[in-house]
């Protein structure tokens, strides 16, 4: 009965409650939306955007950006925040091109394995220190920015190039698949095979409220410190996909891809105050950075006003979503 | 800390501890804790500025551009810098406070906005001088009236000084912390958060980007890059110092004493003889022993 009154009378206010329980409940649409207006505008300046053919390299493009605001989407949703992740792709970046390429542990079945293994314990060190060291977790995860950042300058103070190897299929196609696909699917299948276990319900609820969750008999320690591990393994497929885009290594990207992660993060929609988003929005808000970088340089706007149009968009999207979501 | 900090680099170190390096040391401390001062502030109230590059390529390039090549006199280069940063630090606050969004992400827009306008402006080209006048400021063995101490040092002092008499003695300053530790409680005792929200942000911006005046005539000239290692470090400088993110604890000093810290430390690293990477790692440790050895959290059993 009450449907059927809502839809015979459709008024501004019902517009305006549908309105607010869309944004308020899935807090992506707005990015969303954001990712399908650039989408369009690219595909109107340049017809080639949409050819199949250049989906692959597309897609291998995009996929550093939004596996580093997965990286950091996981433990703001738990509640903290972690600046460590550019530096960590870095450093998974030069490691594997400056370190195991030239040695001869550059087979991915040798390479992975190793480079998950760094970042799982770099994410692993950033969750002991904040949960037994007890630091705020921007102190800890910026302490760690200096040191990783630090090891990958250490390994490779100046650019150094790959050569042939297997990551360059992952910036094209590997086999069938786009290999951008591969890399992101990976993350997302982690957090699929997470979402039956009881990690990411207890994960949102430290975000939540941690001292209730405390109070409700769930190791909130093991849940803080499995955030950052589950972190630093984003951020490792993420060097990974990074070295196949740039081919070479690049330590200087590291405090770039931190401050786009976290702007990727909260123009998704994730709440920066913990337990509320989700990858949905961190993947949809990196497409709409990401898109918007294509955007300017495919309408030919001159080098010097990218940065300054870039900011202005990026004040413009915030505020939308501000106005958008007040209804609440 | 600072003391601990100062021994081993004098037991490190020769001629750490002689007049010279203590003088330069103070100087760059100085400069880092003026640049941090706008930070201090916002994060008292409970945001974070990321745009503090923006506000000191601003100050930094307008010193070097208008007061350098074009011979404007300088308190018309303050004047405008004052303003230009006022208005965008304002706007930032405007924007966080009015439509509840993350300050992180509006100002690290602001930031590119304010580099993108610098580079717009002046075409990418910085090939300016700051002028004599403002040199002397910074200079390490400069005087303040005959005492050989650098006048930018005496202004760091007169800050501290300044901002403990403001955040602590008058009501504007309790307005600000009370906003800082509990906004709506702050409301509920009628307090018009937004007013403090904006002034703060625009306060900070502002004095952020008279830091980057002096900035530009410590390196005697400016890029477009010029701030970029103003924010991390000047983060690092308010958080060693044991200024809390998310709640209002801490004041200018301890910025300053979290300045001299880092400063101290950049200065044995690099005369250890070491590279760019192992002193970032060192740096990046130094910070994790430093917080915790006072700047732990409370148990989270303890907090229910």
């Amino acid at each position: 009965m009450q449907s059927r009154t809502l839809l015979l009378a459709p008024d501004a206010s019902r517009l305006k409650r549908v309105q607010a329980s869309l944004v308020g409940r899935r807090p992506w649409v707005f990015a969303g939306v954001l990712v399908i207006a650039l989408l369009l505008a690219n595909a109107a300046l340049q017809g080639s955007f949409l050819d199949p053919g250049y989906w692959p390299g597309t897609l291998g493009t995009l996929a550093p950006f939004v596996l580093v605001a997965f990286a950091s989407t996981v433990p703001v949703l738990g509640g903290g925040i972690d600046i460590s992740v550019g530096p960590l792709a870095t450093l998974v970046n030069c490691l594997l091109v400056a370190t195991l390429l030239p040695h001869g542990l550059g087979s991915p079945l040798v390479a992975i394995p190793i480079l998950l293994a760094v970042g799982a314990a770099a994410g692993c060190i950033n969750g002991l220190l904040i949960v037994v060291g007890r630091l705020q977790p921007v102190i800890a995860t910026l302490a760690m920015f200096f040191v990783l950042s630090g090891l990958a300058l250490h390994i490779s103070p100046a650019p150094v190039p790959a050569g042939d190897n297997w990551t360059r299929d992952l910036a094209g196609t590997a086999g069938p698949l786009p290999g951008g696909l591969l890399t992101i699917g990976a993350a997302v299948l982690i957090w699929v095979l997470l979402g039956r276990t009881q990690f990411l319900r207890n994960l949102y609820a430290v975000g939540g409220d941690d001292v209730a969750t405390f109070s409700a008999g769930v190791n909130v320690a093991a849940v803080r410190i499995g955030a950052y591990v589950l972190s630093g393994v984003f951020a490792t497929i993420a060097g990974v996909a990074l070295t196949a885009v740039i081919q070479t290594s690049q330590a200087s990207l590291a405090a770039s891809y931190s401050l786009i992660a976290l702007a990727a993060v909260s123009l998704g929609g994730t709440s920066l105050a913990g337990g509320r988003g989700g990858l949905i929005g961190s993947l949809l808000g990196a497409a709409a950075i990401f898109l918007l970088q294509e955007l300017l340089a495919a309408t030919g706007v001159p080098t010097s006003y990218v940065q300054l149009v870039y900011g202005l968009l990026l004040i413009a999207g915030v505020v939308l979503s501000g106005i958008t979501s007040k209804g609440r | 800390m600072v003391l601990g900090v100062f021994v081993w680099g004098s037991v490190q170190i020769d001629g750490f501890s002689s007049g010279p390096s203590v003088r330069a040391m103070l100087v760059i401390a100085s400069l880092l804790a003026l640049a941090s001062l706008g930070q201090t502030l916002v994060i008292l109230v409970g945001g974070l500025d990321l745009a503090v590059p923006g506000y000191i390529t601003v100050g930094a390039v307008a010193t070097a551009e208008l007061a350098g090549t074009k011979g404007w006199p300088l308190w018309a280069v303050a004047v405008s810098v004052v303003g230009v940063c006022a208005f965008a630090g304002g706007v930032c606050g405007a924007i966080c406070h009015y439509l509840r969004v993350q300050s992180l992400v509006v100002t690290l827009g602001m930031s590119s906005v304010l580099i993108g306008g610098v580079i717009v402006a002046t075409k990418a080209s910085n090939l300016g001088v700051p002028p004599q006048d403002i040199s002397k400021w910074t200079f390490v063995m400069g005087e303040t009236l005959d005492v050989p101490v650098p006048p930018v040092v005496c202004l760091a002092v007169g800050v501290v000084v300044g901002s403990w008499l403001f955040l602590a003695h008058t009501p504007a300053g309790r307005r600000l912390y009370a906003t800082g530790a509990n906004p709506r409680a702050a409301e509920g005792i009628l307090i018009r958060t937004g007013r403090v929200w904006i002034t703060t942000f625009a306060f900070g911006a502002a004095a952020t980007g008279l830091a980057g005046m002096l900035i530009a005539s410590y390196s005697s000239g400016a890029s477009v890059t010029i701030g970029d290692p103003y924010f991390y470090s000047g983060l690092a400088a308010v958080l060693v110092g044991g200024t809390a993110l998310g709640s209002a604890r801490g004041d200018f000093l301890r910025t300053v004493l979290g300045a001299l810290i880092l400063t101290a430390l950049t200065t044995i690293l690099s005369g250890m003889g070491l590279g760019e990477g192992d002193s970032r790692i060192l740096f990046g440790l130094a910070i994790i022993v430093v917080v915790l050895a006072y700047g732990r959290d409370r148990r989270l059993r303890d907090r229910i």
